[in-house]
């Protein structure tokens, strides 16, 4: 059980460090590649989102490479 | 409704439901130390922060899943409906004191990682009796987590509506782990009546207000409507109330049939911004207006007011004496088709 657990743990800690570091991108630069309103957006918007951008980090991220339509 | 995306989207109502909300939660906080208090003096105000907002939590989770089938069986309901996305982030703020307090109290003060402990200090998971509680209130607290982190209009834009739906229907999911928590939590400490109480009656609602109004609706898709030169038969023109809607199943697909200022229009059923119910909606300044979220279509051609670009399908409308009748074959998004007068 401590096996499960150890690796569920790591398994989080891992995803959420990895969020954190995709919602600094995000706040720094990401924001307006991933979604062109956020052009025109304050930038205190992006500092409400970071919890949500460390949460769905990879349905995001994949926005990031998708080619732009017009 | 936007053309950029706003920190909080406050209007007028928004702020008074907001205010009631905070005003209620403050109001349920004192009145519960005091009547602690008032049974039980020693009471520390660690274990009063953390039955105060785990309880009410529960409750304000109980409100949550209940005004949904609640607004659907009577309209009356409908503006707590309104701003529910506000009430379920202040749900989760009191979740986290909770988890928080109950995190730093019962696992922050040893040389053990906080998480790591809330898994491991009680390894009995094989046990009824015994069960580790607290990891089934920790993982519910990662999905609340979750919804309210994305309760922003961005996330429904970017994570598509099907995904951020499939996200936030994990609430069924949290309030199951909530149930365990506190249930098997009781075996454990000292829990009140008041909470096992409030969460027997809360569930015996949930559970019943989903199934009548899952029975409503199954109605609504399955009756069989009369047919005539291919158009169908809605209704008697007096069932349907001024500015509101009867909604009607047409090729699978149901649809919001509006009468207003001597006019009746249809559109699709589904609101383009979260998939609002919009027939559950009324006519607000000529615009049919979703009951979620305040979402906007004109009834002629069902597009957004300018400079909004949503659009939803119409439905062709006409009258034979006071029944009314429906084309089943859906116009095109955002199609102009001039209304039925009566």
């Amino acid at each position: 059980m401590e096996l499960i657990i150890n690796v569920f743990l790591s398994i989080l800690g891992i995803y959420f460090a990895i969020g954190f570091l995709f919602g600094l991108y995000f706040i720094i630069k990401g924001a307006t590649k991933i979604d062109p309103l956020m052009q025109d957006t304050k930038k205190k918007v992006r500092f409400l989102l970071f919890p949500g951008v460390i949460a769905t980090w990879p349905f995001l991220i994949g926005k990031l490479f998708k080619p732009k339509t017009v | 409704m936007g053309l950029d995306y706003q920190l909080v989207l406050w209007n007028k109502h928004k702020k008074t439901y907001d205010k009631i909300i905070v005003f209620s939660m403050l109001l349920y906080v004192i009145l519960f130390a005091i009547v602690t208090l008032a049974f039980n003096s020693e009471t520390s105000a660690e274990t009063l922060i953390i039955r105060a907002f785990g309880s009410l939590a529960i409750i304000m989770l109980h409100i949550i899943l209940i005004i949904g089938p609640l607004a659907r069986l009577n309209t009356n309901f409908l503006p707590i409906l309104y701003n529910r996305r506000h009430l379920g982030v202040s749900m989760f703020i009191a979740a986290l004191i909770h988890g928080g307090f109950s995190i730093f109290q019962f696992h922050a003060l040893g040389d053990t990682n906080p998480v790591y402990s809330i898994f491991t200090s009680n390894m009995d998971y094989g046990s009824l009796t015994n069960f580790p509680f607290q990891v089934l209130g920790f993982l519910a607290l990662l999905i609340l987590f979750v919804m309210a982190s994305t309760s922003h209009d961005f996330f429904l834009g970017n994570l598509s509506a099907k995904v951020w739906k499939r996200l936030h229907m994990m609430v069924y999911f949290a309030y199951a782990l909530i149930i365990a928590h506190v249930f098997l939590g009781a075996f454990q400490q000292e829990t009140s009546l008041f909470t096992i109480g409030i969460l027997i009656i809360g569930f015996i609602a949930v559970a019943s207000l989903h199934l009548i109004t899952a029975f409503k609706e199954r109605k609504i898709d399955t009756t069989k409507a009369n047919e005539k030169e291919g158009w169908l038969e809605v209704c008697d023109i007096s069932e349907i109330e001024e500015d509101r809607a009867k909604i009607f199943t047409v090729e699978n697909e149901r649809v919001a049939v509006f009468k207003y200022d001597g006019k009746l229009s249809a559109i699709h059923n589904v609101c383009k911004h979260q998939g609002g119910p919009l027939g559950e909606g009324k006519i607000i300044d000529g615009c049919i207006t979703c009951p979620w979220h305040g979402y906007q279509y004109l009834p002629n051609n069902g597009q957004s007011p300018p400079p909004f670009t949503e659009k939803v399908a119409t439905y062709e409308l006409k009258l034979d004496g006071k029944t009314v009748y429906i084309n089943p074959k859906a116009f095109d998004e955002g199609t102009e088709v001039k209304p039925c007068k009566y």
